[in-house]
Parts: structure tokens; C-alpha cells; sequence
């Protein structure tokens, strides 16, 4: 079976680990120290986001129409996944899927 | 007791900003605190008790981004020192022995000298265009010498740019 995969989610992957764990926590509205707390929580402290990966994801991720921002509270900006984004991150979850499928068996013979 | 302040100059190219940040550690260990960046390599010290300050130098201009771009580093436990030239200062205490970061990754890191590079071909490319050409100078008997500076400086920008992309590449393959 051939995964179908359109081209303007495609041109995004794969997602650099951070950038999966940002957009993760981005499934709610949150500000920048918000998702760094979420990623290391939802990461099992696999992958800590320092401020200025973090601060560059936000703009680059703002840039190509994959999150928005919907709020700023003290200027705290809080930041939302748009439907572009969740798109992105499902065909992304896919290839994990994918890929943890395929190398199941590998590991298990070894 | 009156806290002294300590003037030093000390160059760094822009690739060696880990060198910097060493060096800033170093100094706070001694009992000096970095208190301000000037221009042109002039760092202020405040002199106090010895701390493991940890220094992160950012490159990038947030422009009117920066109060949000300060309260997330803020937010993550970094004090700012201040800004030369594009360069963000900021520092954290270090806790048990552990060297905090402001990037978590290789690629992001590489997306820091990106930035620099793009600055640095901007005016590579401006010296480019606007040396003085012996068809449409005013400048005399000055133009071979202003001619002579131009060339000096895209030697400089060369160099600059060939070091800052050698950077790049080291963080990118792997």
C-alpha cells in the first residue's frame, strides 16, 4: 500500500522532534513557557525546548500558516494549531505509526 | 560595600560565540558580572560574589517582537543583559552542575548563524554595489584610496561569510 500524502503537507515533513512536541501541545491555545513545560510532560522528558528553538519554531511554524496566534496576555502570545497544522501533524503521527510498525519485528528478532 | 565596575575589551568573531559564552562564565565565577554590552567588544562588569552564571548569546532582531521574545525567555528563567549589534545577551544560574540551553537542537542552533549570514551578505552584497567606479566618481584623487577600503572590508566580509557558513554546516551534517 502506498501512503497518500498531499504535497503541501508533505513539503513539511518529517518534523524535527521538537517541532512535533510543540505542535502536539499546540492542540490547545498556550503561550511559550506553557509549551516547554508540555513538551518535557508529554516527551517523558525525552526532548526539553530550549527558549531560542522554541521562539524560532513559533515564527517559522506562524510563517507557514501552521499555528496562529489567538491571544497575547501580558506579553505572554498564546498560540493555537490551525487546521493546516493538525493536517501536518496527523500525516506525521502516520509515519511514526509507519515507522515503529516496520522496526517491531526487527527488534524482536534480534 | 561599593561594587566596582570593570571596563574590558575583548574581540570574538561571530562564529566563536560559544568562546564568549565560556569566557562570560569564567569572568562571574571570579566575581564579575557582566552588567552591559557596548559596542565593539566593550563588556561592563560588576564586581560581586562569585556565581556560575551561565551566558547564551542569541543572534537575532525581534524587532517590535521583543517584549514577547524577552518574557518567553524570561518565562524560562533567563535574565537579559542586553544587546551588541544583533547579539542577545542573556544568562541563567547554573543548578546542579547542569549548563542550561537556549538551543535544544542542531538545527535550530544552525537556523541561529542562518540568520547571521543573511545579515552578513546583505552588506557584502551593498559594498558590492555601491564601491566608488573610476567612470562615474567625483572623488579624484580619494578614489583609489576609498577603492582600497572597499576592498579591504569585502576581504573582511569574505572571510566572515566563508567562517559563519563553515559554522553552518558543522551544526547541519551529522
Amino acid at each position: 500500500m502506498i501512503m497518500q500524502e498531499p504535497a503541501d503537507v508533505r513539503k513539511y515533513l518529517p518534523l524535527t522532534e521538537a517541532t512535533y512536541y510543540i505542535m502536539l501541545a499546540l492542540l490547545e491555545p498556550r503561550h511559550g513557557y506553557a509549551v516547554m513545560q508540555e513538551v518535557e510532560k508529554t516527551s517523558q522528558g525525552t526532548v526539553s525546548v530550549g527558549a531560542g528553538t522554541l521562539y524560532g519554531a513559533f515564527s517559522a511554524l506562524e510563517k507557514s500558516g501552521l499555528i496562529r496566534k489567538v491571544s497575547e496576555e501580558d506579553r505572554r502570545k498564546y498560540y493555537l494549531l490551525t487546521s493546516k497544522g493538525r493536517e501536518v501533524l496527523a500525516a506525521q503521527i502516520k509515519r511514526f505509526e509507519i515507522m515503529a510498525q516496520s522496526g517491531r519485528g526487527v527488534a524482536l528478532q534480534q | 560595600m561599593e561594587s566596582q565596575t570593570v571596563k574590558k575589551f575583548r574581540w570574538f568573531w561571530p562564529w566563536q560565540d560559544e568562546v564568549e559564552e565560556d569566557w562570560l562564565r569564567e569572568m562571574s565565577q571570579q566575581g564579575l558580572h557582566l552588567a552591559s554590552v557596548g559596542v565593539f567588544g566593550i563588556y561592563s562588569f560588576a564586581g560581586g560574589q562569585p556565581q556560575d552564571y551561565v551566558y547564551r548569546l542569541d543572534y537575532i532582531n525581534p524587532a517590535k517582537d521583543k517584549p514577547a521574545y524577552l518574557r518567553l525567555f524570561q518565562d524560562a528563567g533567563w535574565e537579559y543583559v542586553g544587546e551588541m549589534s544583533g547579539w542577545q545577551y542573556f544568562r541563567k544560574l547554573a543548578q546542579n552542575g547542569e549548563l542550561p540551553v537556549i538551543y535544544s537542537d542542531a538545527e535550530s542552533k544552525a537556523e541561529k548563524y542562518r540568520r547571521l549570514l543573511v545579515f552578513q551578505a546583505i552588506i557584502f552584497l551593498m559594498l558590492l554595489v555601491l564601491m566608488p567606479k573610476a567612470e562615474t566618481s567625483s572623488l579624484g584623487v580619494f578614489l583609489e584610496i576609498v577603492q582600497v577600503i572597499y576592498l579591504v572590508l569585502i576581504a573582511i566580509y569574505l572571510f566572515l561569510l566563508t567562517n559563519t557558513w563553515r559554522r553552518i554546516s558543522q551544526l547541519t551534517k551529522r
